[in-house]
């Protein structure tokens, strides 16, 4: 039986190493037997190695042995690997070799062992792993690619929707998204101006209660969202801002382009609209009167301010500016608006009669006085008392007159005791009350007591602006009376005799103009030759002519027969007031027979 | 004939391999397969009239899994410094690398080379960013393993720079 030292080297042959005993830098000790693997070129006689050969033909070998001899000298026992290399040139193949420096006891060895590539377990592993982090490298690289794309379609996305926004927002266009079960899934910030509502009450909510829309106008909206969209019509809506301002609001309900199922509703806020639309209208014809110029815009002001302050009112203007019209209007736009109005034309009226008129009578208290008489103070109780034409008042009423309106009351005629009544007064005159003051024709205190207010109407020669927009009302009035329907305009040569003429009987002369034009009238313009002579110039004269008294005398008897004596009826045809009808008729004394005959 | 030890240094499947493969022997394969240990390689040219035997040392790719050792660069005349153009991760490993190489080295001529210039639609690096590395860079070359694109001029100029120190 063998030795175990003498089994040393069969041992030491079984791992196919190349074992060397390093004697010095250059003489090594071969101690295995030649391993299968070393290189042919190396080992002619394979029974005696020289390993000097070999390891001085491998450059890995040659720095490895350097760092060996830094190993022997500083270690008397341990070892130092190399790590595995391959070097084709010296092996002919890729196989993996790997060196060992041993010291022990002061003996130096080399080993040089051999592996097969499969036998490196450490190469699949570490591809594995070297290729799964490339991949997760790329799929980073592929992620944070596909999310800066994303992130720039986002901004733009974002961009366009903020542009959106944007639009809307400087549109006033009110946006509000709804989806297929009603609930609000976008609204707009105009929406929240236009509702003066809590921006996060909106969204997530149903809209018919997001919305602060009575139950009538949700209905008329879902109404509208039932139809085909080529049906739909916008829904006017009424809404109250935080109880305060009202908002007209114009509601279009559209589908969602991108899904039928939703509805789009854009709120147009129209308020300024209509209350632009609103004053147009109401300076172009504020209550009676008409008439869009400057100086009748200052009236319609002065009026709306007068109004509602309960003082009296002194109305001055020409005669046929419309002052009853006027005293009508602050009528209206007053307190006292549903009680009484009683117009009185102070005019061709004597003292006596007047002040029975104003003031009422007891049974008796002239001859005629057959029972007691209400006056039109008591008439217009709570209300207005319009006096027309104060100017021609007689100063004996005068005189009571301010009594009444210092105090309060009246007394009816024949009777001591006075009756408290609550009338506010409003006045007219065509006449300079100051000059008749000084001339001792109207009491000073009297006009100091009506004019407390004061309006001045404009002559229509002083708003020749209004004359088209007073004519078509007059002419659409005249088409009524005259039952001429067909006529619907004015031609332009008739027209600029209208803007023309000087209109000394003013609105009342350009109405009863159009009166007359319509009878002439057999087409469907008015022509020139339709309008009365003194307007269209074939008369030039008649104005001057009719000036004289002689001549009025002559027009207003003529006028009264043609009117059969009625006179309001004949005033109408001379384009006169009935004030001034009555005025003249006194100036020209023109007796009640001749008025008759 | 005068050999020289050239190391070639970067992460790992920055190229090195398929470089020193395109240089020795003209040819190229997409498969990446990872290098264990070092492979050494060498090719013989002819510089100036010299003679030159180039001993390339193809050292694995340093990363988490492994690290280079220094003794494999002790007595190299030169390296290439390999970056992916691809992966911006490689720069600071080449740093790491370069780092090493200066202390076991010292300063010995070395190339930069910026890799896969055929994937340059996919860069992620920019001069710039490999400016304190190419500052003292013998030479610095955007090559591609795959075209053979600067492959064999970053080797032959190494060698000339070898041969003048």
């Amino acid at each position: 039986m063998m030795g175990v030292e003498a089994l040393y080297p069969e041992i030491l042959n079984i791992f196919e190493a190349l074992i060397v005993e390093v004697e010095s830098a250059t003489q090594y000790r071969n101690l295995s037997a030649l391993p299968r693997w070393y290189p042919a070129s190396f080992s002619a006689d394979r029974s005696s190695i020289d390993p000097r050969e070999f390891v001085q033909s491998s450059f890995f070998l040659q720095c490895f042995l350097y760092e060996a001899e830094e190993f022997w000298q500083s270690h008397d026992h341990g070892k130092l690997q190399s790590g595995l290399w391959t070097e084709p040139a010296l092996m002919g193949d890729e196989s993996y070799l790997e060196a060992t420096a041993l010291v022990e006891m002061g003996q130096r060895f080399l080993i040089v062992q051999r592996y097969e590539p499969a036998m490196v377990t450490i190469q699949p592993v570490l591809q594995t792993a070297r290729d799964n982090q490339l991949a997760h490298g790329q799929e980073l690289e592929v992620r944070k690619h596909v999310e800066a794309q994303l992130g720039a379609q986002l901004a733009e996305s974002e961009q366009i929707r903020d542009d959106v926004m944007a639009v809307l927002d400087h549109l006033q266009l009110a946006t509000v998204m709804i989806d297929e079960n009603q609930v609000v899934t976008y609204a707009s910030p105009a929406v929240f101006q236009l509702f003066a509502c809590d921006p996060h009450s909106f969204v997530g909510e149903l809209w018919t209660h997001a919305l602060p829309l009575k139950a009538d106008q949700c209905r008329l909206v879902q109404e509208q969202m039932a139809l085909p969209e080529i049906h739909r019509s916008p829904v006017a809506v009424s809404l109250q801002k935080q109880k305060k301002s009202w908002r007209e609001v114009e509601v279009e309900v559209h589908e969602d382009p991108r899904d039928q199922r939703r509805t789009i509703l854009f709120w147009k806020d129209r308020t300024e609209v209509e209350d632009l639309r609103r004053q147009l209208i109401g300076h172009a014809h504020f209550e009676k009167l008409i008439g869009k110029s400057p100086a009748m815009q200052d009236l319609y002001q002065r009026v709306q301010e007068i109004a509602p302050v309960d003082v009296s009112v002194l109305i001055q203007g020409e005669t046929g500016t419309g002052k009853e019209l006027v005293a009508q209007a602050l009528h209206q736009l007053s307190e006292r608006k549903d009680k009484p109005f009683v117009a009185v034309n102070c005019a061709g009226l004597t003292d006596s009669l007047l002040g029975s008129q104003l003031f009422g009578h007891k049974r008796g208290a002239f001859t005629g006085a057959t029972s007691d008489h209400e006056g039109f103070f008591e008439a217009a109780e709570g209300g207005m008392l319009f006096l027309d034409e104060i100017g021609d008042m007689p100063l004996a009423t005068q005189t009571t007159l301010l009594r009444v309106l210092q105090e309060g009351e009246i007394m009816r005629l024949g009777e001591s005791r006075p009756r408290k009544v609550d009338v506010r007064v409003l006045a007219a005159t065509h006449q300079n009350l100051q000059e008749m003051v000084e001339k001792g024709d109207f009491r000073s205190d009297l006009l100091y007591r009506i004019r407390v207010a004061r309006l001045q109407l404009p002559a229509v020669r002083e708003r020749r602006e209004d004359i088209p927009l007073l004519s078509e009302a007059f002419l659409g009035q005249a088409r009524v009376v005259t039952k001429k329907p067909e006529v619907s305009d004015i031609a332009p040569d008739a027209m600029q005799a209208l803007l023309r003429y000087p209109w000394p009987g003013n609105v009342r002369e350009l109405k009863s103009s159009f009166d007359y034009a319509l009878i002439h009238c057999h087409g469907t313009h008015i022509q020139l030759t339709d309008l009365p002579p003194e307007i269209c110039g074939t008369s030039a004269s008649l104005v001057s002519v009719r000036a004289s008294p002689r001549n009025e005398r002559q027009d207003i008897l003529s006028a009264l027969q043609e009117a059969n004596g009625k006179r309001a009826q004949a005033a109408k045809l001379l384009g006169m007031s009935r004030s001034t009808f009555y005025r003249r008729l006194s100036d020209l004394a023109i007796s009640p027979e001749e008025q008759s005959t | 004939m005068i050999q020289k030890k050239v190391c070639m240094l970067g992460g790992f499947s920055v190229g090195k391999t398929s470089l020193v493969k395109r240089f020795v022997t003209g040819q190229f394969s997409d498969k990446y397969h990872t290098t264990i240990g070092v492979k050494i390689d060498q090719k013989s040219m002819c510089v100036n009239d010299t003679e030159l035997l180039l001993v390339l040392w193809d050292v694995y790719g340093e990363d988490d899994f492994q690290k280079v050792r220094a003794s494999y660069l002790q007595g190299s005349a030169g390296y290439l410094l390999v970056i992916d153009g691809t992966r911006k991760e490689t720069l600071e490993v080449a740093r790491q690398l370069h780092a090493m190489a200066m202390q076991s080295m010292g300063p010995v001529p070395y190339a930069l080379v910026i890799n896969k210039h055929d994937l340059r639609e996919s860069w992620q690096v920019d001069p710039e960013m490999y400016e304190d590395l190419a500052s003292n860079a013998c030479l610095v070359l955007q090559s591609s393993a795959k075209t053979g694109e600067c492959v064999e001029l970053a080797f032959a100029e190494l060698a000339k720079q070898l041969l003048k120190v």
